[in-house]
């Protein structure tokens, strides 16, 4: 149940990632490519969570650097909003 | 002591995005939007769930099963936006 919560995660928010970066190719919205790399960050979160929680052994923990992918991927989105807003 | 702080970090920054998206909608009443500001406060309320729960807790995937359906909002959010498009050129 949880691997497959955590790979259709993964994929869902790939899916995101794709869908919002082919709606910036086609606009060019800058909204849209924040929001896009803002999904691809998450997507990386994503596959290390899969990685950590069901590939890797417990004594790997890449609890850090998920953090670190999640903030960043919030991070980006907040600097398109700020920066578009202004 | 770096975990909880990147988990409030992230917390309020999904929670910053979400405000933004609620003043889009409110200013140009865009579903779109509106999907995106509840698909992020459910990221926010993520980030503050993961702080909360000790790694080993047998309930945490339940917070992934929260993620997975902000990420549903999204999808369905990006969809119903395309097809009122294509019903307006239509």
């Amino acid at each position: 149940m949880a691997e497959a919560v955590y790979l259709l995660c993964a994929l869902t928010s790939a899916a995101c990632a794709v869908l919002l970066l082919r709606a910036w190719k086609r606009t060019q919205s800058r909204l849209l490519l924040w929001s896009g790399l803002c999904f691809g960050f998450l997507t990386l979160n994503n596959v290390l969570l899969f990685v950590d929680l069901v590939l890797l052994p417990t004594s790997i923990d890449l609890y850090v650097p998920r953090l670190i992918t999640g903030l960043a991927g919030a991070v980006t989105l907040l600097y398109g909003l700020i920066s578009d807003a202004s | 002591m770096i975990r909880p702080l990147l988990n409030g970090a992230t917390a309020m920054a999904w929670l910053a995005c979400a405000l933004f998206f609620l003043r889009f909608w409110r200013q140009s009443h865009d579903r779109l939007f509106a999907f995106f500001a509840l698909a992020f406060s459910l990221l926010a309320g993520n980030a503050v769930a993961g702080a909360l729960l000790y790694a080993d807790d047998e309930r945490r995937h339940y917070i992934y099963v929260v993620r997975l359906f902000a990420f549903l909002l999204i999808l369905y959010a990006i969809w119903d936006k395309n097809r009122a498009g294509r019903g307006n050129a239509g």
